[in-house]
């Protein structure tokens, strides 16, 4: 890079760092309130309250429970939306069609999908009074628990079917923009149809949307608007258990809203490290 | 012009119109008459951070207080929706950023908030007693000049009166238990039809339990006291652990709120809600969010009751203006609006006797509704409030002793 384009690069830079300043701000903030130098109920710098959040068995109950949910949502969603990229890349009209209709979810806000998960999938929910009108279970009380449950089959659901579209629709473009030459030249090669799709489409889809994959990871873990309608309340979700400590009525109890910020982006972080590295080490992309 | 040298000239700008000019203080205002009170507060906009889930108190605050603040002193009310532990984290929050003059004037409290805004020095005062509507407050009320077993000291208004009161349907459940006793029994009789909320109003459902399973309200009079706590927290824990299986979800989840308790009862899933408002079953009924059978319930052993007030931020930017705001929530007109029965039903913090007999008479008329309890009754199963430490340790404890304990 030359000295003139340096100097060009100068405003990018600038707009890039201010972009990132509150990210940046936020973390000092919270890693500053964790060791108690800041914030509310400040005691002086010490790590007596790191220590002591990091051993409670319910933060990492918590954790887990976030891990777990969040990875279910993006299998499932990433599962979903690799089959719609397959079924509907064609050109035909049901495919269009197919592919307009699945990123409509896209539109709708997490907490409207919070609120129709409860709806749909509630004890009290729309397919729980059909069950019942069907005959399938005695009283709608009888339907198997799928929301506030400890599982986390709702949410799972919820978030699956909330980030399929995002999901698909980076499968989409990602086969749109390729074209289908890879394909047709492996047919021509004799490849089975298959073939093909596990040795072709399959690999190259799969390179395209692990960053996308990793991000629905990140965020699903990070969501408060679904789970604050749909889990239960032990395991408490990380940001729930988070929000809880720093709103808890005892003063004390606010500084450790800190130490769980930096546990959910420690999370966060480790998920990036985990793409990295698969990345550079996975087969696929070695291929 | 450089482009980085172009955006902190931007910055700069920004933050020097956001400086503005320094209020006068509750103690400069507490040196001229109230006359210049109201002259100082014509024209400004207070803002209040106030609670704002609920539509009918959202109505009342918005439909006839703000127009008649603007009408009668040129005031813009500017309502923002913080409840108790976000005020608490808005002011400390604003106090570390060190700024002079805040963004909020009045907050609307009460219980641990207040004594940790006020141990915490977030809150203005006294100016209280300044008001001329306080003339009117029942004073000689244990529940309104207590907040929880503090003095208000003049740096809190009463606002209004609420008492706890668990809401079944009529239909549903024709014979509701009276007692914390018959309650246990009800339940274990009743698998999955009773839980209660992990908030606010669950703290509240277990003072009332700890009252009447440790020798009443009398017990926790005072100061906190640590081996009270353990010994009345210790038979609390107990009787939720033994109702633990019987509860809704066998007691392995908990509604969030009193909004989703609400939604369950409404729903049919479980017979009781509860609520720290006695008359909330009569504006949910009346918002069709629980059914027209539903009715509030007293239990024998006594019921918490409490009032709700109005602070002054610490750094408020317009504290004569807020001032102006309390004392008009304060007047027998504000106060009647309030507590009729279509608008929020919340009680009134005035004495029929301070008032003038014609204010007098239009509070004995208003109609008493149908799902509302008859004012003797409430008098005689009220309890106060105890220290707030009391509600901070059962919050926090149950948590650990009931919530995360893992099941038998």
């Amino acid at each position: 890079m030359t000295k003139g384009e340096d100097r060009r690069a100068y405003p990018a830079l600038l707009g890039a760092l201010l972009v990132a300043m509150p990210v940046l701000l936020g973390i000092a903030y919270a890693a500053a309130g964790a060791v108690g130098v800041t914030g509310i109920a400040t005691t002086g710098f010490n790590f007596t309250r790191i220590v002591r959040v990091l051993a409670e068995r319910a933060v990492w109950r918590s954790v887990a429970w976030s891990i777990w949910v969040a990875g279910a949502a993006t299998v499932i969603s990433v599962g979903a939306a690799g089959c719609s990229t397959f079924l509907f890349a064609g050109r035909t009209v049901v495919d269009r069609a197919a592919r307009a209709l699945a990123i409509v979810p896209l539109a709708v806000p997490y907490v409207v999908a919070g609120a129709l998960g409860l709806l749909i999938l509630g004890q009290s929910g729309f397919l729980a009074r059909l069950l019942h009108e069907w005959g399938w279970i005695t009283t709608p009380r009888n339907m198997p628990v799928l929301v506030n449950d400890r599982y986390g089959i709702g949410v799972i659901l919820t978030l699956a079917w909330k980030e399929f579209p995002f999901l698909a629709l980076i499968g989409f473009s990602l086969l749109a923009t390729r074209g289908p030459a890879l394909e047709e030249t492996a047919r021509t090669l004799g490849a089975s149809r298959r073939a093909t799709l596990l040795r072709v489409t399959w690999p190259l889809l799969w390179r395209g949307l692990l960053p996308a994959a990793t991000a629905v990871f990140i965020f699903s873990m990070g969501n408060y608007e679904v789970v604050a309608l749909l889990a239960p309340s032990d395991p408490l979700p990380l940001p729930m258990l988070t929000l809880e400590r720093y709103n808890a009525l005892e003063l004390a109890s606010r500084g450790d809203a800190y130490v769980l910020t930096l546990v959910g982006l420690l999370m966060g972080l480790i998920a990036v490290g985990v793409h990295e590295w698969t990345r550079q080490h996975s087969e696929v992309f070695n291929q | 012009m450089r482009p980085a040298f172009a955006v902190i000239l931007a910055l700069t700008s920004v933050f020097s119109a956001c400086r503005r000019a320094p209020a006068p203080s509750i103690a400069e205002l507490d040196s001229v008459p109230w006359d210049s009170v109201v002259v100082r507060a014509h024209g400004t906009t207070v803002t209040w951070l106030m609670w704002r889930g609920d539509p009918s108190i959202n109505r009342y605050v918005d439909d006839w207080v703000a127009p008649r603040l603007k009408h009668q002193y040129d005031i813009t009310l500017n309502p923002v929706d913080a409840q108790g532990p976000s005020i608490l984290n808005y002011l400390s929050v604003e106090r570390q950023a060190g700024s002079g003059a805040g963004t909020a004037d009045l907050v609307w409290i009460n219980g641990e908030t207040f004594y940790n805004l006020k141990t915490s020095g977030l809150l203005a005062g006294p100016w209280s007693g300044r008001l001329p509507n306080a003339r009117y407050v029942d004073s000689s009320s244990t529940i309104i000049s207590r907040d929880f077993g503090q003095a208000p000291a003049g740096y809190e208004s009463p606002w209004g009166t609420v008492q706890f009161a668990l809401i079944y349907d009529t239909v549903a459940t024709p014979h509701p238990p009276r007692t914390v006793a018959d309650l246990k029994t009800w339940i274990r009789a009743h698998p999955g039809r009773f839980t209660y909320d992990q908030s606010f109003t669950g703290v509240t459902f277990m003072k009332v339990l700890m009252y009447a399973l440790d020798g009443g309200v009398e017990h926790f009079q005072g100061p906190f006291d640590e081996s009270r706590y353990r010994e009345g927290s210790a038979r609390v824990w107990q009787w939720l652990t033994d109702v633990r299986p019987y509860l809704w979800r066998h007691g392995q989840t908990y509604p969030d709120g009193v909004a989703d308790l609400h939604r369950l009862f409404a729903n049919g899933e479980i017979a009781f809600t509860m609520s720290d408002n006695q008359n909330d079953v009569v504006t949910k009924v009346r918002q069709g969010i629980l059914p027209p059978t539903a009715r509030p319930l007293l239990l024998r052993d006594g019921t918490i009751a409490n009032a709700h007030y109005l602070g002054i931020a610490w750094n408020a930017p317009n504290p004569a203006g807020a001032m102006v705001v309390a004392n008009f929530l304060l007047s027998p007109a504000a106060q009647l609006e309030k507590q009729k029965p279509d608008v929020w039903a919340d009680g009134t913090v005035l004495a029929m006797s301070r008032l003038p007999a014609v204010w007098a008479a239009r509070f004995n008329a208003l109609v008493a509704d149908p799902h509302a309890l008859p004012r003797d009754s409430l008098m005689k199963y009220a309890r106060p409030e105890v220290a707030p430490e009391y509600s901070e340790r059962l919050e926090r404890d149950w948590r650990v002793r009931v919530r995360e304990a893992p099941e038998h």
